[in-house]
């Protein structure tokens, strides 16, 4: 009995480990997570290599002139070359803003200019301010500019309160913010925010991946063996059960080994650059959830893959099932900023969603101890269910020939068995 | 031995297969017949356990179906399909596997097999490289690569091309004298009365006629005289022992009664018309096979 599992296991992990599909995910996904997770960083906080030309609205005509100057002594480019270069725009009688906005637009459309600054009147009263750009998503720019601002509108003040310009200067103080993540037992632990974002992305996507392949790569070969019938050879050499059983076993082997490639990756990474990006508690917990994650839905894909009869059916079904797990990646921001949310709570109890959103939320921030053994049980028994009810479509999904059955059919299979 | 008793299938709409019992002997070839959607496959699929039947029963030496059986069984399925990604030796040691062979037997017989077969030079290449002959032909070692003692064929001769066709029939009897017990599924009657030692002939679902390819002649075709000849020879029709005569221009042939006698007939015609040829003809196959679903002769209407 168990060697004929054990035949079809080894046949299904090695020829899968031999197929293109697998060897691309098993490279690229490593490359992938390098380029969505560190290239975007690296774009943010990049240093410009171009002076920046700001255009400035100022009525009260007391402003342009020390925001120059500030800012060219304060922000450089590495040559030395000024980060900014202010360029007052003509205001027009009366203190009219008009022409000024009209000669701004236009020079923001045409690109002499990165945007510009609308200035109120008495600048140090209305410190309302309005910034016009054609990118307004540059953030160390508005930054730069804010701080530049409010040194030149606080010192301003001082002015005309009759404050002295050093007492001014000693009186502006400066803070610099260092994240520091604290743990439930309330332990610090260093680490950024670009670096919480980082590890969560790069668990969700791996077990997302790790999914996604080995469920098509399944779906796929139960057609072939469907559709050139070696299933008839397959059944009357070994009962459905033992084949199913072989089919997840093999599965499951390669998904080890996929993950053991990875975390072979992630330790080499770790040693090279000194980046640690999780305890070892937290890679232990996210293990488990990986495994349970794929048990299950190595499941829901044989079940939901094993009636199918064409190519396009199978793409169909594949695309639903990544929409289901493609979702707690777009919930990764809203997660992050509020991880104690009831809602997140909420859905780690489906079990469609409980891998990847358990995935997503351990990295952030360690969900209480009863919630991870209330997931990891209610994870179990979904995987046994999934499991029995896969095996009964199976059985006779891989016989049926023809159309694919409808859905309430593959409902009854799965009842009745 | 395989014996089957009684077999029955429904589906949602058809009776597939009706009552079919046969019993194929050790050492013995035994050719399935029946023209397209007869009711052959869906047998087959019953007796390898793929399907379950409705009602009947299938043993093999006595014994119902078992993962000993199992293992004892070879299986070549009517449509050809085999993994077209992967290797060739490793597809057939895959099968030998889950046949319950040891992977270094398996190997072993699996490179005989490809010289055999000469595939030996492809036995590292994919299956999809291959022309579609030679993939029947990995797909037929496929199926004994096990040494099985029953061998079941579902059309194993469709699509083969004349040489190949001669291959396998000398396999058959290789495997005939080994003692095995070899079932074929044909549409084809000729090859069926050139390869079977006993058969079983199913129509809509039914057994039509069944037993030795000896006795199935015996039971169902009276003999036959073919003439040719010059002269009028329309008194041919009414000479004693002739149950149905076709008549051509300068050719006859008689189909005679069970107690015609043969010698009184040939003196009968010699005396009327001007003989070129005669012979006493066996009925053919397929002229049984047409007469026992009640399809007129060819050549009647005319």
């Amino acid at each position: 009995m168990m060697s004929k599992v054990f035949s079809v296991a080894r046949w299904e992990y090695v020829e899968k480990l031999r197929s293109k599909a697998f060897l691309i995910g098993l490279f690229l996904t490593p490359l992938l997570m390098i380029g969505m997770g560190v290239v975007p960083t690296l774009l943010i906080t990049q240093a410009d290599t171009r002076t920046k030309v700001i255009g400035l609205v100022d009525p009260s005509g007391l402003v342009a002139a020390p925001l120059a100057e500030t800012m060219q002594n304060r922000y450089r480019l590495d040559n030395g070359a000024p980060n900014y270069i202010i360029r007052p725009l003509a205001v027009g009688p009366e203190e009219s803003t008009d022409s000024a906005t009209v000669e701004g637009d236009r020079l923001s459309a045409s690109g002499e200019i990165d945007g510009y600054c609308i200035l109120g009147a008495t600048p140090e009263a209305d410190t309302s301010v309005e910034y016009r750009s054609k990118s307004v998503g540059d953030f160390q720019l508005l930054e730069h500019l804010r701080q530049g601002l409010r040194s030149v509108l606080s010192d301003r003040k001082g002015v005309i309160l009759g404050l002295d310009t050093a007492v001014i200067r000693a009186l502006n103080v400066s803070v610099q913010m260092k994240q520091v993540k604290l743990t439930r037992s309330g332990e610090k632990e260093d680490s950024g925010f670009l670096q919480v974002f980082f590890s969560a992305y790069v668990f969700l996507f791996m077990l997302f991946l790790l999914i996604v392949t080995s469920g098509q790569l399944l779906v796929r070969s139960i057609l072939e063996e469907k559709s050139n019938r070696i299933v008839e050879v397959l059944v009357s050499s070994c009962s459905a059960t033992e084949l199913m059983a072989g089919k997840v076993l093999g599965l499951s082997a390669l998904g080890f080994t996929q993950i053991g490639f990875w975390s072979l990756i992630g330790a080499a990474a770790t040693l090279a650059f000194g980046v640690t990006l999780v305890t070892p508690a937290v890679a232990a917990l996210l293990v488990i959830y990986f495994v349970l994650g794929y048990l299950f839905y190595a499941a829901v894909f044989i079940g939901a893959g094993s009636p199918l009869t064409t190519e396009q059916e199978a793409q169909q079904v594949t695309s639903y099932l990544v929409m289901l797990l493609v979702l707690p990646i777009a919930l990764a921001f809203p997660a992050m900023q509020n991880p104690d949310a009831t809602w997140l709570k909420v859905l780690s109890f489906i079990p469609f969603l409980t891998p990847t959103m358990m995935a997503l939320r351990i990295p952030i921030q360690m969900p209480s101890p009863w919630e991870i053994l209330a997931t990891i049980l209610l994870m179990v028994a979904s995987i046994c269910l999934a499991m029995i009810a896969a095996g009964r479509i199976f059985r006779i999904a891989i016989l049926s020939t023809g159309k694919s059955p409808k859905l309430a059919e593959i409902v009854r299979w799965a009842k009745e068995g | 031995m395989l014996t089957v008793t009684d077999l029955r299938k429904e589906f949602a709409t058809v009776v597939a297969v009706d009552g079919v019992s046969f019993e194929a002997g050790t050492g013995e070839v035994f050719g399935l017949l029946g023209p397209n959607g007869a009711g052959k496959t869906t047998t087959i699929r019953m007796i390898l356990n793929i399907l379950a039947p409705d009602s009947g029963s299938v043993t093999y030496d006595g014994k119902p179906f078992s993962q000993e059986v199992r293992n004892r069984v070879g299986y070549l399925p009517e449509e050809r399909g085999l993994y077209r990604k992967s290797r060739l030796i490793d597809t057939i040691m895959y099968f030998a596997g889950l046949r319950g062979m040891k992977r270094s037997e398996a190997r072993a017989r699996a490179l005989r097999w490809l010289g055999r077969l000469s595939l030996e030079e492809y036995r590292d290449r994919k299956v999809e490289e291959l022309s579609k002959g030679n993939q029947q032909k990995v797909q037929f070692i496929c199926a004994i690569i096990h040494d099985p003692s029953i061998v079941i064929l579902d059309e194993p001769f469709s699509g083969l091309d004349p040489v190949n066709q001669i291959l396998f029939k000398d396999i058959f009897q290789e495997l005939r004298s080994a003692g095995k017990t070899v079932v074929f599924s044909t549409h084809q009657m000729d090859q069926a009365e050139r390869l079977s030692d006993a058969l079983c002939l199913i129509n809509r679902g039914r057994v039509v006629l069944g037993g030795t390819l000896r006795e199935v002649k015996k039971r169902y075709g009276a003999n036959a005289l073919r003439a040719e000849f010059s002269g009028d020879g329309s008194f041919m029709r009414n000479l004693p022992g002739v149950r149905r005569a076709l008549l051509y221009g300068n050719a006859a042939e008689l189909q005679l009664d069970e107690g015609a006698r043969v010698q009184e007939l040939i003196g009968a015609i010699n005396a009327g018309v001007e003989i070129s040829r005669l012979e006493l003809v066996e009925p053919s196959l397929q002229s049984i096979f047409l007469q026992a679903v009640g399809v007129p002769a060819e050549g009647d209407a005319a």
